[in-house]
């Protein structure tokens, strides 16, 4: 490259925010070249140029000025491509004389800039635990982390990905907890990627899952501080990305989706008998309807004489076949929800009221549908936001409608058949190259302490052999001293 | 050994149970009791223990002759009969397994059409029912295990049975005892076709792992099933009289009929949608058998194999129209499993150890 470099950074960089300036500092001049819309300029001042305004010593060499400033990360470099590199990361090129061929890349990027610095976890809500949840940047995140595990066993790999947005993922687990497998699978996914931007890890997730053609989700993503430090404890391991408030973790099986990190903060009674009514939730919100279609349709006969009635009675005015009166009922939950996800919350809130009030009232009235209908919708819709993952309540919704048609067309042959396909098919994702649904299948008897209900907590002293930890023990039982096995309190 | 089944491929021996004990709970459950009490009258029950009994031995057997090291029949053929006429033979071992996918497959399908859904097509029921079959076994034989592994979430509904149990007549079941040791011999054979399925053990073996320890579980998976279809067998005796039992097609769905709940009835509807889930795997395991097969010995991909056997499985099962073919093929399906069971598998056991005591002598 014989251009001189200050001229060819100039016309290599035709943005508005580029500049160059030239700075009078006693008899030298010094050329600076920056993004003013990238560096913080009051580090710029403060740091940068008052520390080479005040030293008395003669600048003459571009190392003199590198000694000068209390500033770690600053190199001397020639190379066009990674002067510019460094420039659209936020740092600042240094000249003494535009004519050499060198000068010194300084970095004094602001990161917080344009950042939110807290998150109150609003979508992932619990009553009980902390409320800190991470924000869209990465260095924010990974301090949240480091001083919630404070461990030298927490490893953080960097890989940068995305052709244009060059974003910052890293890989975060447990040395000595995490298997290898994993973190190598994950490590191997991400570096083999190739993309323009990466907006989000739940767009990040997609790329690097191990079957994209599923409505299930394979990695578990979660804003929540607490959920994330238990999933790196567990021996999963955790993918951040730069610019993304939330976080997924992997291998997951499915039946952490429906584990809230409250099910741990109340006593274990509590916590089993709330997962239990979410499983519940779970079952009701995707077969409720598909089986009023299905026995309406077909199989009344099912219904006990006493039952019949007041189903015939609710029906007697409502002239569509169950099919048509249920996708009805579906499609306008379906529409509230989205339209109440697209709008600011206090008009959503308002539009809940009339959408689910006035409008099931009058559908009732002017007898398109069922009242036991407009029950069940409208406890399944409830039920399907049971789940304390966005990601799987929206799968839950999504599998109703197959199972509604196919009940509409062959009854409770159709729903068997539907969840037999369901049953298939989650038998055969994997995430992270680990089965989907352990532990059921393969069943690992240990870790049913906690799947379905969560057991006291001296029955967890282990990791459970579901995501294959190098080491199982997490802490030691002991019973506190002053309950004694003495009935007769002598 | 050049068939050695990768780690990632091998399933634990102890989903053994599973695997035996799901076909034995397809769909004869409904309608072995008929078939069974022929014989042996109201001692049906003892018979079905003599019969439960018996298959341990032969469990036993196959464990002896195919463990240590873990090998399929296909071995056990090429080293008794040669490279060449043990192939045959193994292939002749394709079309046992394709009979058996067949019965349980137009077993259910009739009961499917009889009972809930007279005009559905058969075309229509087997081809959905195919393409189920087709997304299973394309998964490996993993996934046919852990979807065996779901019957047992099925079993408790049996406990329902307790209903028509009260309303039974004890008495049915006296005299104890009053048929001849050879009747009962006799009720023995013609139900052991309950038993059928363990045979597919032969192929799969090499994917158990550590098999000589989980031969607990396969006793057990037998010993499960000796008693579910003790129990059930005393229930039906003791709810029907053996007149009527014996013109009665499907005993256990008209017990079934009259459980009545609150907010449900007609139980027979439930069960019969629920044993979706057991005729799937229960199809699926000889079907897998018979793609393994073609590929140890005729190296013919499953991902040609499997879509022949299908096709081939939906062309036969459409052939089958009248109840009297059905019947028929049921008839020689039980003839044709019980000398499997009893006389091929025995047969080769002794062949097998014969031969190897020979070959370690000439050593």
């Amino acid at each position: 490259m014989l251009q001189n470099l200050h001229q060819a950074l100039k016309e290599s960089i035709k943005s508005n925010d580029f500049l160059q300036t030239t700075l009078h500092v006693k008899d030298k001049r010094i050329h600076l070249t920056y993004y003013k819309s990238l560096i913080n300029h009051e580090q710029l001042h403060h740091d940068l140029l008052s520390y080479i305004q005040i030293s008395n010593c003669e600048i003459n060499h571009l190392h003199e000025i590198k000694t000068l400033i209390p500033l770690e990360g600053t190199m001397v470099s020639s190379n066009l491509q990674e002067i510019v590199q460094s420039l659209t990361h936020g740092s600042i090129f240094l000249q003494l004389d535009p004519h050499l061929n060198e000068g010194l890349i300084v970095n004094i990027a602001d990161p917080q800039l344009g950042h939110r610095d807290h998150n109150d976890t609003e979508n992932e809500y619990s009553v009980i635990g902390p409320k800190v949840g991470f924000v869209e940047n990465i260095d924010t995140n990974m301090t949240l982390l480091r001083r919630g595990l404070v461990s030298e066993k927490l490893i953080y790999e960097e890989i940068i990905v995305g052709s244009l947005s060059k974003t910052r993922i890293v890989i975060a687990y447990l040395e000595g907890i995490a298997n290898h497998q994993h973190v190598n699978t994950a490590r191997q996914r991400l570096s083999d990627l190739d993309f323009d931007v990466v907006f989000e890890t739940s767009l990040l997730e997609q790329l690097i899952t191990d079957n994209s053609n599923s409505p299930f989700p394979l990695f578990l993503s979660s804003e929540r501080l607490d959920r994330i430090m238990y999933a790196l404890i567990n021996g999963e391991i955790a993918i951040i990305c730069d610019g993304s408030p939330s976080i997924i973790t992997g291998p997951t099986s499915l039946f952490s989706f429906l584990i809230s990190p409250e099910d741990y903060y109340l006593p274990w009674i509590m916590g089993s008998f709330f997962r239990l009514i979410r499983y519940f939730g779970i079952a009701f919100s995707i077969l409720a309807t598909s089986i009023y279609v299905a026995t309406l349709t077909f199989h009344y006969t099912v219904i006990p004489r006493d039952l019949l009635g007041p189903i015939i009675e609710s029906r007697t005015n409502v002239p569509f076949p169950p099919l048509l009166e249920v996708l009805f009922l579906e499609i306008t939950v379906e529409l509230l929800r989205e339209a109440g996800s697209r709008l600011p919350t206090k008009v959503s809130q308002t539009l809940g009221i009339v959408g689910g009030i006035i409008l099931g009232q009058a559908a009732v009235a002017a007898g398109l549908t069922s009242n036991i209908l407009l029950i069940i919708v409208s406890l399944s819709a409830l039920a399907s936001f049971t789940t304390p993952i966005f990601k799987i309540s929206n799968t839950i919704r999504f599998l109703r409608f197959p199972l509604i048609v196919l009940a509409s067309l062959w009854g409770g042959f159709g729903i068997m058949l539907g969840l037999m396909f369901i049953l298939g098919h989650l038998l055969r994702l994997k995430s992270l190259g680990s089965p989907y649904i352990v532990p059921l299948f393969p069943f690992r008897s240990n870790s049913y302490s906690d799947s379905f209900i969560r057991s006291s907590f001296s029955y967890l002293s282990n990791r459970f052999f579901t995501t294959r930890p190098r080491s199982t023990k997490r802490y030691s039982v002991q019973k506190n001293k002053d309950i004694g096995d003495d009935y007769n309190n002598e | 050994m050049q068939n050695r089944v990768k780690e990632n491929y091998a399933i634990s021996g102890s989903f053994v149970f599973f695997l035996i004990g799901v076909p034995q709970a397809a769909a004869v459950i409904m309608n072995f009791q008929s078939l069974v009490i022929g014989d042996a009258g109201q001692d049906a029950w003892i018979s079905i223990i003599l019969a439960g009994l018996s298959l341990h031995l032969i469990i036993w057997m196959v464990y002896k002759m195919l463990g240590n090291p873990a090998k399929d029949v296909i071995d056990i053929h090429r080293s008794i009969f040669g490279k060449f006429l043990g192939n045959a033979v193994s292939l002749l071992l394709v079309g046992y397994y394709f009979l058996m996918a067949l019965f349980y497959f137009r077993a259910y399908i009739e009961i499917v059409q009889v009972w809930v859904f007279p005009t559905f097509r058969t075309w229509a029921l087997a081809g959905i029912l195919i393409g189920m079959i087709y997304y299973v076994v394309s998964g490996g034989f993993r996934i046919v295990t852990g979807f065996s592994f779901f019957y047992m979430a099925l079993i408790p509904m049996l406990a329902l049975l307790y209903l028509p149990f009260r309303q039974g007549n004890f008495h049915y079941l006296l005299p104890v005892l009053n048929h001849s040791f050879i009747e009962l011999l006799e009720g023995s054979r013609s139900s052991c076709f309950i038993f059928f399925g363990l045979e597919a053990l032969l192929i799969y073996f090499p994917f158990l792992k550590l098999p000589e320890k989980s031969v607990k579980w396969a006793h057990f998976s037998i010993l499960f099933t000796t008693i579910k279809y003790l129990l059930l067998m005393m229930i039906t005796l003791m709810y029907f009289s053996q007149g009527l039992l014996k013109h009665t097609l499907w005993p256990t769905l008209a017990m079934s009929k009259i459980i009545e709940l609150s907010f449900i009835a007609r139980f027979e509807y439930i069960y019969i949608f629920m044993w979706l889930m057991i005729i799937i795997p229960t199809v699926c395991i000889p079907i897998w058998c018979c793609t393994r097969i073609m590929k140890r010995v005729a190296a013919l991909k499953p991902r040609l194999s499997l879509p022949l056997v299908l096709a081939a499985l939906f062309i036969v099962a459409l052939s089958f129209k009248e109840r009297t073919q059905i019947d028929a093929l049921d008839k020689f399906i039980n003839e044709l499993g019980f000398y499997f069971i009893f006389a091929y598998i025995p047969l080769l056991f002794i062949i097998a150890s014969v031969a190897f005591k020979l070959k370690s002598n000439v050593k």
